[in-house]
């Protein structure tokens, strides 16, 4: 039976059909999941606005687009990581182009960490596939798993050196579109820092759909750092399951830059008690870029952190949205789960939602959010003036200050200093105005 | 050629006229204090000449080496070299002390066509000063003035003015809050800037100040006009009698 409300789509049969045989078909068990998940597509569709989850964020426009699949164009060519692309010192590469891993983009020295590509046999992991991103809940996850052809399995066995995981995406003469997957199978006592640059070539709109599974044994630590500056035309919508074991950390922080439909959405469960999720993020966005953040954080269990700082600025017609949903169960006392979304203007024409959803059943808790928007407030930008800072540098300067309270949340210098480079680009290429 | 000239500065605040013909010169090498009652305009007339928004100029002029001030947008003034010690300075959450100082400094190295400043030269420099100053070095990592103290945001917008050398530093009650000690090391500092080149206009409400750092006039801002003007005794005789006298003059 459909859903009220869904959309038709390119998805179906005949984008199947292009797509001919993928990876791994002979693993019966990863087929199983693919059809599984393609008759939930069928059924499914994709949402639309009548959906509580997407509200905010329509798909009518993606829903619009003659998609092919991108491994079935042959006029795609990339040969090189785009100059964006930040350079992460001490971090071993992978480039995934439409969400296929290239070799020859990639570096291969890895440490602590076991490197496969999906599509070769063995993947180590491969078992764990789907079972923390489940296509019924999520219909972005059900056409990632129907679709699903390439990706990366990386197994965490001790402190592993870096990644940098690069994902170019790029449309031929019709729009493209892929749906990598990610699989981290982080085991007890392990660590890994994991920094993604989303990244594109112009021309044809594209449309990345990644499904990232991050498990976590006890007491490892994964940290993970998105950057998502999608070319303006493209579409980028992706979704995280995590789920974390006694004592472990997980940290993440999510830059949302560019692109015009972009949504990050991270699904965070608690398996063990006394762990901690930092789960912090930031954009600024201008033009017509649209921003979803949503996540939704389930402490099952007790003693449980978990704490939320997202900060946003926007310009033009941008669209900012943050969801953050966090469950606390009956049994899951002393949690402490935190959440805060604030928004500065830029002008008065871009538009941001924010939707706190907090399910406590539980009542011995710390449970805080906290929600605001704002402009640039005149006597700080007096006081800049009249140090003779000109009105462009001291609004850049004021805006990163804004960004800062979540910048600041990263714990590894190198990358807090890459993104905050990466915000002062996006300034400077908009030379913010008033 | 003055280096300040105010002649008959009308200014209205949301309709409300607080500066009611406002006539003050200062020439280069001058320390010039002005003195009056709580609410009287002080603020309103260094906010107006470093450009604040919010105030209405209904008449007259105001030149800064000749040139008119309100010509000149809030950055220019201060590059050209006006600069104001705030009565209240705000604290900016994000942006710490060290890379605003930085950008204030560079902004005005790239107006006299100069280089910007390398990161070695600008800790030597801003240690030095703010040791001058009895400052933490550590300081300049935190956050613009946020949490510091009353006293500590005073000696921040004077180490700001002794990293910009302006040609003229406004101080709008830079010794409230100062402790007996710091308001000797703050005196120090401004002393220590003063300069055939350059000039001073001190807003305050005590006579103490007037000790350390000695005027070469003294004003009285009463009801929106200046009313009197001397030398430094006038300062001790308002300590004496207070604004009564005057009051009654400017209405
Ligand atoms: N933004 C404003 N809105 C309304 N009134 C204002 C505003 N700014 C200043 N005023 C009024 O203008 C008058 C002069 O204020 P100003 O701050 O210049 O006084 P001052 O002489 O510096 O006083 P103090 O010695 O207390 O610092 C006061 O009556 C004040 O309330
Ligand atoms: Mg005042």
């Amino acid at each position: 039976m459909k859903s009220p409300g869904i959309l038709d789509h390119a998805f179906g049969a005949a984008y199947a059909k292009r797509l001919g045989g993928l990876p791994g078909a002979a693993t019966t068990a990863l087929d199983a999941l693919r059809q599984r998940a393609r008759v939930t597509l069928g059924t499914d569709g994709l949402p639309g606005p009548k959906l509580e989850e997407w509200r905010f964020t329509p798909l009518r426009g993606l829903a619009k687009i003659p998609f092919i699949p991108a491994a079935s164009a042959e006029d795609i060519e990339v040969s090189d990581v785009p100059l964006s692309v930040p350079k992460i010192a001490g971090a071993a590469r992978i480039v995934l182009v439409n969400g296929v891993y290239r070799p020859d983009l990639s570096d291969q020295d890895f440490s602590g960490v076991s490197v496969s590509p999906l599509s070769t046999k063995n993947v180590d992991g491969r078992e764990l596939l789907g079972h923390l991103a489940t296509p019924s809940a999520a219909p972005l996850v059900a056409l990632n798993t129907a679709y699903m052809a390439e990706g990366i399995a990386l197994h965490v066995h001790g402190a592993a050196k870096p990644i940098h995981l690069v994902s170019i995406g790029a449309s031929g003469a019709e729009p493209a579109a892929f749906h990598p997957r990610v699989l981290i199978v982080a085991e007890a006592n392990s660590s890994l820092t994991l920094i993604e640059t989303h990244v594109g070539l112009p021309g044809q709109p594209y449309f990345s759909n990644p499904v990232t599974e991050i498990v976590l044994g006890s007491g490892a630590a994964v940290r993970r750092y998105v950057e998502v500056a999608e070319d303006a035309d493209a579409f980028h919508l992706a979704t995280t399951a995590v789920a974390v074991a006694e004592n472990a950390t997980f940290e993440a922080f999510h830059l949302g830059l560019g692109g015009a439909l972009v949504r990050q959405e991270t699904h965070v469960a608690f398996a063990g008690t006394d762990a901690t999720v930092k789960l912090h993020g930031a954009y600024a966005l201008s033009g017509k870029s649209h921003h979803d953040f949503t996540t939704v954080i389930d402490h099952h269990v007790p003693s449980c952190k978990s704490n939320q700082i997202f900060k946003g600025v926007v310009a033009d017609d941008a669209h900012g949205v943050y969801q953050g949903r966090i469950h606390v169960a009956r049994d899951a006392q002393k949690t402490d789960a935190r959440q805060l979304h604030k928004a500065l203007f830029l002008n008065r024409g871009p538009k941001v939602d924010c939707k706190p959803e907090l399910e406590i059943y539980a009542d011995d808790v710390q449970c805080a959010h906290g929600a605001a928007t704002g402009e640039i407030d005149p006597d700080h930008l007096f006081y800049l003036l009249s140090r003779g800072i000109d009105p462009e540098r001291a609004r850049n300067l004021l805006v990163e200050g804004f960004l800062a309270d979540a910048v600041n949340e990263i714990s590894d210098e190198t990358v807090r200093d890459v993104f905050v480079g990466q915000i002062a680009g996006w300034l400077k290429k908009r030379g913010v105005q008033s | 050629m003055s280096l300040l000239e105010i002649k008959n500065l009308h200014v209205s605040v949301v309709g409300k006229e607080i500066l009611k013909g406002v006539d003050l010169t200062i020439n280069a090498g001058e320390v010039h204090a002005i003195m009056g009652p709580n609410g009287t305009g002080k603020s309103t007339l260094s906010n107006v000449i470093a450009g604040r928004e919010g105030y209405e100029v209904t008449q007259g002029s105001v030149t800064f080496d000749g040139k008119d001030v309100f010509a000149m947008a809030a950055d220019e003034r201060a590059r050209a070299g006006i600069f104001l010690a705030f009565q209240y300075p705000v604290e900016i959450p994000g942006v710490t002390t060290s890379a605003f100082l930085k950008t204030a400094i560079n902004a005005k190295r790239r107006a006299e066509g100069k280089t910007e400043i390398d990161a070695m030269e600008f800790l030597k420099l801003v240690k030095a000063k703010t040791k001058a100053l009895g400052m933490a070095d550590d300081m300049i990592k935190r956050m613009l003035n946020v949490g510091f103290s009353g006293g500590e945001k005073k000696r921040a917008e004077v180490l700001q003015m002794t990293l910009l050398e302006p040609k003229l530093a406004i101080l709008d009650e830079t010794d409230s809050g100062l402790d007996i000690d710091a308001l000797k090391i703050v005196s120090e500092g401004v002393n220590a800037l003063r300069a055939p080149t350059r000039g001073f206009l001190v807003i305050t409400h005590y006579q103490r100040l007037l000790d350390y750092i000695v005027p070469d006039f003294v004003h009285v801002l009463a009801g929106g006009k200046v009313v009197a003007s001397g030398g430094k005794e006038l300062a001790k005789e308002l300590e004496a009698t207070g604004y009564a006298k005057y009051q009654g003059a400017a209405a």
